[in-house]
């Protein structure tokens, strides 16, 4: 087989769809190669017990970018966003926190363990939308390359800086702070309640090697700002069906852009001549070419492994080398015969809808770095967990329940013993740590998947099992972001793009380094 | 009597402040809550004939265009610049010493690893060329961001362009190591874990921070711009810290300057109308036309200006201002050099007469900082060592020795006990930390002076027991140091100014805060704006 293409796209994840589904939009024609049987890479909703449907890895939408949902027409091709309504966090005294989408009634229960944070959190919600809204268009522009002479490059640099130049003092402020501090910090600044800071700080470590007081966290409390979900500022939710159902709207959409996809097509070289990218070769032997190669796997697979360092600059593969992945979180997917009962609220109700999140004080979740950081998964680990089955019945059989629980820290690089020999005794310890809040989760487990940040890299091919493609620290993000100098989308290699969430603006089910690096890669060629 | 201008702490950078003002013809009053000059770079004796830096013991280093504008060198200055910069001890024995010099760093560093001996030369010239652009920032001052004056922009197109001279990959060198854990950027360079250790203790002396945490690069490069090096000297001056403290006092007398000790400030008062008074403990009341404060900023606000004449706001961000202490400082009267294990007799004074360093891990760097984050001090701290009385016999009688030992970390606020009841507990533990890299230290002890977190702050008036006024971290830096918007010296009080740690380019023994104040208060009498 030797049909030629426009643009051949490496990765059926999201961004890799949404990639060739605006390459195809602007008349290319344009293959995508997905080395699994199913598609959306970790955005994927898999049967992994009879009856039991998971939303494997990713497991919450929130990032999406609308001008995706609303430019590839998604809802038309079978998207349908659930609400995920509130975070629950049960103490170890007995007592919860629980916060929800109604702003009154999270007043009132903040106001159980503090008068003053029920009046901060009013306050607070307001400046973060400020916030957020001076990030947002950062999230949909190519970076510009701060070293260039170009002084078309600059224009952007001159745009952030009057539009930071424009907002008040006391955004600077925020902002700044924002960029810099750690989450607890921050928090500190306007909350007392521990479980409170312990619990938003969480989302500021999601996916990194960081701790809740490493600087450079804060910055991702913003992000459960940017959350918009049809428009409304904020909310999180499930995709119906599971998060497979996300790649599976953008993949309709693709094909009905004219996009061809193939699974299970592995990938073993990038094919290139005199230094060009012309197409790829598959593990089988067969060879595709194209006029343009899209990458949405990571760096160290698209560079490392499908091109060979002997093709590149030495500077480029130093800095490549030097890209942090560092993989810090694992999941447990259950499936149960019921639902779990919390001590501090027993029975089932409306808070077993959203986010439980065990996050009882801000030294437990420091704690749980501190261990990760000298090579060990922690032993009281930070668990989000989620029970999709009971907003969508769909994804399990009548009466039984799928849970899913992210895990953090479960570093890549044990000290001792590997993540094959650690991996049951990992998911004990998350089933233990959740016993101690509900003690019934025992009794209730018929199956569990275990997926250590070695299944990650081995099964969904994220290196070191970073769900970001690279960690979203400071110095890796936005003109860094992978390389210095290479955060336009494009390659040492000429006719390489990336597009994947190792470029800008970075992981998540957002879907915006695949539609960025796809008008980037249109205005070049 | 009025005063044109009253500066509040005789530390090194009111002092240095006071000696630009009158030469610039305005009557200078100083006043010190102690009894002697010189804040936190004082030298005392600590037992009788034995004297000893209380607090730092090595220059910052100073700016060289102070030392020439206030002609210190006349007024008594002589500077101590052992050969050696640092002296890495490991606890198997090993070591490994870095010198001013790089060759003779070379063969130190090739014991360990040929690689790293490799590296070396191309590290210390990034570091040195990286340095030299940012140089001009530490005595300028921080531009306003929301109205930039022609002068703010001419001084950032002149960064600019340096910026731009450094090439493609140093330019992105700079703009990844800003916020990177030191821990990353040192394992960038070399692979022996002492080597990194030691480079990467820098980036977190003084700072509630461990070697993991990010943007603790930012130290490195800001000692880089100091003196070029991402390795901090042991530059100490004749007769310890207070030596320069003295030749700065005799610098501000002979040019004017008025100095009262023990003159204990209780409030400011009137500084947002046209006649400012600082009232004294004893109640006298001292009116100038400006009052300026070395003392940091949140003992300045919080402490000494009346609440009313600040707005809520200003005063929240202050509280917020973040100055967790971590140090306490250990001061040894010895009477014996201690041997150290593996550094044979023959070496030992070139090589102790440096720093020397006990942190011999980055795991070990970050367990000692993992303690100060749930309030209880390092079981195996961090300690940076000098031994001044092997390059200025002054110090101690013959063949006896000072030891001053800096000891990370001691956080302020203990969550078992207080520091009184503890601090015992605390020297302890140092001491079985010294006696297990150099036995048989403890017999040698004469006295010895504990100064802990606390010390710190009802003694020398440090707020939260922090020896740079407050953490250095990027959202208190440059422009936003102390807070965005008040970066430039001035406050929202139009007759106060700040002048110490607290504002830009920040602690250590430099006297650049000092120097850039001066030149905006002078600026303002000048431009009759005050």
């Amino acid at each position: 087989m030797n049909s030629k293409y426009d643009v051949v796209v490496i990765g059926g994840g999201h961004n890799g769809l949404v990639n060739a589904a605006y390459l195809a939009r602007a008349g290319k024609k344009v293959l995508v190669l997905e080395r699994r049987h199913v598609l959306g890479g970790a955005a994927v909703t898999e049967e992994i017990f009879p009856g039991f449907k998971f939303s494997v890895c990713s497991y919450v939408v929130s990032l999406l970018r609308p001008e995706i949902i609303r430019e590839l027409d998604l809802p038309r091709h079978g998207l349908e966003i659930l609400p995920l309504d509130g975070t629950f966090t049960p103490m170890p005294n007995g007592d919860y926190l629980w916060r929800v989408n109604d702003h009154a009634r999270t007043r009132r229960e903040i106001a159980r363990h503090s008068r003053l944070d029920a009046e901060a959190y009013d306050e607070y919600g307001k400046a973060m939308i400020e916030m957020a809204h001076f990030v947002k268009p950062i999230m949909s522009m190519t970076p510009p390359d701060p070293t260039t002479l170009d002084p078309k490059a600059w224009k952007n640099l001159a745009f952030l800086g009057r539009r930071f130049q424009k907002l008040s003092d006391e955004d600077k402020y925020n902002q700044v702070q924002l960029m810099t501090m750690s989450a607890v910090d921050f928090l500190d600044q306007w909350f007392e309640t521990d479980v409170l800071k312990a619990t938003m700080s969480a989302s500021g470590i999601i996916g990194t090697f960081l701790g809740v007081r490493s600087p450079g966290t804060a910055y991702v409390l913003l992000h459960h700002y940017m959350g918009e979900i049809d428009g409304a500022f904020r909310s999180w939710g499930f995709a119906r069906g599971g998060t497979g159902a996300i790649s599976n709207a953008i993949g309709d959409a693709a094909r009905e852009a004219g996009v061809e996809i193939r699974t299970e097509a592995p990938i073993a070289k990038i094919l290139l001549r005199n230094g060009r990218a012309i197409g790829v070769v598959l593990e089988n032997g067969d060879e595709i070419h194209a006029e343009v190669v899209s990458s949405s796997v990571d760096p160290r697979l698209t560079f490392m492994k499908m091109i060979g360092e002997e093709h590149l600059p030495d500077d480029f593969c130093t800095d490549l080398k030097r890209y942090k992945y560092r993989g810090s979180s694992g999941k447990v997917n259950l499936a149960l015969d019921g639902l779990p009962d919390f001590k501090s609220l027993p029975g089932p109700g409306a808070h077993l809808r959203g986010a439980i999140s065990i996050s009882p004080s801000v030294d437990y979740m420091e704690r749980a770095y501190d261990e990760a950081k000298y090579g060990r998964f922690s032993r009281r680990p930070y668990i989000d967990m989620v029970i999709p089955s009971l907003t969508d019945p769909s994804v399990a059989p009548p009466g039984k329940h799928v849970m899913s629980c992210f895990v953090q820290y479960a570093p890549y690089n044990l000290k001792e013993g590997t993540w094959d020999e650690k991996r049951e005794e990992f998911g004990d310890t998350v089933v233990d740590t959740i016993a101690e809040h509900a003690p019934n989760i025992k009794e209730l487990i018929r199956d569990r998947q275990v997926l250590t940040p070695l299944d990650l890299e081995r099964d969904f091919g994220l290196s070191e099992g970073n769900i970001f493609q690279g960690e979203l620290t400071l110095e890796q993000l936005f003109f860094l972001r992978p390389a210095p100098g290479w955060a336009q989308y494009r390659t040492p290699i000429k006719n390489l793009y990336m597009c994947g969430s190792a470029t800008h603006p970075g992981g998540g089910i957002m879907g915006a380094p695949g539609r960025n690096a796809a008008l980037q890669l249109l205005k070049d060629i | 009597m009025t005063y044109d201008v009253t500066i509040i702490g005789a530390g090194h950078n009111g002092l240095v402040a006071a000696c630009y003002l009158a030469k610039s013809g305005l009557k200078t009053l100083v006043l010190e809550r102690r009894e002697l000059v010189g804040g936190g770079a004082v030298t005392e004796e600590l037992h009788p004939g034995f004297r000893c830096s209380t607090l730092d013991h090595a220059a910052g280093p100073l700016s060289s265009q102070i030392i020439e504008d206030l002609n210190l060198a006349r007024h008594g200055l002589e500077m101590i610049t052992p050969e050696a910069r640092v002296l890495a001890l490991s606890p198997d024995g090993s070591h490994c010493c870095i010198y001013n010099n790089v060759a003779p760093t070379i063969n130190e560093i090739e014991k360990f690893s040929a690689n790293d001996a490799s590296s070396y030369p191309e590290f210390a010239n990034s570091f040195s060329r990286i340095g030299r652009v940012l140089a001009p920032l530490l005595s300028m001052t921080p531009p306003s961001i929301d109205q930039p004056t022609p002068g703010d922009l001419w001084q950032l197109g002149k960064v600019g362009l340096a910026f731009r001279g450094l090439g493609k990959k140093d330019e992105y060198r700079l703009l990844r190591w800003g916020p990177m854990a030191v821990a990353d950027l040192v394992s960038e360079w070399f692979e022996t874990e002492l080597l990194r250790a030691t480079v990467a203790a820098r980036g977190i002396h003084g700072a509630f921070a461990g070697p993991w945490s990010a943007g603790t690069s930012l130290g490195l490069l800001w000692q880089a711009a100091m003196d070029g090096s991402a390795i901090a000297p042991a530059a100490y001056p004749k007769g310890g810290m207070g030596g320069f403290t003295q030749a700065l006092t005799n610098a501000a007398k002979a040019a004017g300057v008025e100095i009262r000790t023990s003159a204990s400030v209780s409030q400011i008062s009137g500084a947002d109308g046209d006649k400012p008074t600082v009232v004294l403990d004893g109640g006298e009341e001292i009116e100038a036309r400006v009052v300026v404060s070395n003392a940091d900023p949140r003992t300045t606000f919080l402490n000494l200006v009346d609440p009313i004449d600040l707005e809520p706001n200003f005063l929240l961000k202050m509280r917020n201002f973040r100055a967790p202490g971590v140090v306490a400082k250990i001061n040894l009267a010895l009477s014996g050099l201690p041997a150290f294990s593996g550094v044979n007799s023959s070496e030992a004074t070139s090589k102790l007469s440096g720093r020397i360093h006990i942190g011999p891990e980055i795991d070990y760097l970050e367990r000692a900082f993992d303690a100060s984050k749930y309030g209880e001090f390092s079981p195996e701290p961090y300690l940076d060592i000098n031994i001044p009385s092997l390059g200025d016999a002054s110090l101690a009688p013959s063949g006896k020795h000072v030891m001053s030992v800096h000891v990370q970390f001691a956080p302020y606020k203990l969550r078992e006990g207080d520091w009184t009841t503890r601090a015992e507990e605390f020297a302890n533990n140092v001491f079985v930390k010294l006696e297990a890299y150099a036995p048989g230290i403890r017999d040698l002890i004469v006295a010895a002076k504990v100064i802990t977190p606390l010390d710190l702050e009802q003694e020398f008036g440090l707020s939260g027991g922090h020896i740079h006024h407050g953490e250095q971290t990027l959202d208190q830096f440059f422009t936003f140091r102390p807070l965005i918007g008040w970066a430039q010296y001035r406050t929202p009080l139009k007759r106060l100014y700040l002048c110490g740690a607290g504002t830009h380019p920040g602690g250590g023994v430099t006297g650049l805060p000092g120097a850039n104040a001066a030149r905006e208060i002078a600026r303002d009498f000048k431009d009759r704006k005050i």
